[in-house]
């Protein structure tokens, strides 16, 4: 089974108890209502979906309860890192 | 303030059995009734402060009933019938879940073997206090040690009769 280091447990835990939330670092609209509907469509439905390197969302639902940020290679499905959410991306 | 009677639980609402199963090696019984509270905070000193007792502080330890669950939150398994002070006003919450779950009692020399029937955790290496959440199968449970060979397993209500039937088929 694949084990995920999570930030906040500060341990490996089972793959089984997290969730994935898509992909990570999506800033807000700082200022919505100014927002155009390219740009709302920006920001709601365009994803990366990069072969290699991506930096994605996590929760360890069964676990802690936290949301966090990994980078994960969408090839070897590795973790290279994981860190607790509103660190920068690394 | 509105008053909530308390729903009173009883095995045979859940169609379990009131008796102990009783395995070679294993006993698998009903708990206690508990008081059960969901604590959060984001200061665990201002928590600390409303409710008079120190708090478990790293993740997966426990302290004298509490279970520390995350980092902002913390469950409690008191006495039935342990009134908490609600802290209204303050940032913290403090909710009554008695009903929401019940617990299992696991206990013999397979006690870590029933449990990692179903439980990906390495239990067997839990030093005794130890109490986390995570899945069985795929139901959400937490688990806690609370001797060498003896497991309190905190399980929702409606997948309590799972669960049961699940480690009554591992025992
Ligand atoms: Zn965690």
């Amino acid at each position: 089974m694949l084990l995920i280091h999570c930030p906040y447990c500060e341990e490996d835990r089972p793959e089984v108890e997290f969730a994935n939330g898509g992909q990570a670092h999506i800033a807000r609209p700082a200022d919505p209502s100014a927002y155009s509907d390219p740009q709302w469509e920006e920001f709601l439905y365009i994803r990366r979906n990069p072969r290699g390197r991506h930096h994605e969302r996590w929760r360890h639902v069964h676990g802690c309860g936290r949301f966090f940020n990994a980078v994960r290679d969408t090839v070897s499905d590795r973790f290279e890192t994981t860190y607790k959410a509103g660190e920068p991306a690394r | 303030m509105l008053e909530i009677a308390p729903m009173k639980l009883s095995a045979a609402d859940l169609a379990l059995p009131a008796e102990a199963l009783v395995a070679d090696g294993v006993q698998l019984a009903l708990a206690d009734d508990y008081a059960r509270f969901s604590l959060r905070a984001r200061d665990a000193a201002i928590l600390e402060g409303l409710l008079g007792r120190k708090l478990p502080a790293k993740i997966g330890e426990t302290l004298d009933g509490v279970a520390c669950l995350g980092p902002d939150e913390w469950l409690a398994l008191l006495p039935a019938g342990t009134a908490l002070p609600l802290g209204e006003g303050l940032p913290v919450s403090v909710t009554d879940i008695s009903s929401r779950a019940l617990g299992f009692v696991v206990e013999g020399p397979r006690a870590v073997e029933l449990i990692t029937s179903g439980c990906p955790l390495d239990v067997a290496k839990f030093p005794i206090g130890r109490g986390t959440r995570t899945v069985f199968e795929t139901v959400e449970i937490v688990v806690w040690r609370t001797a060498e060979a003896r497991f309190h397993i905190e399980v929702w209500r409606s997948f309590a009769p799972w669960l049961w039937h699940a480690l009554a088929a591992a025992a």
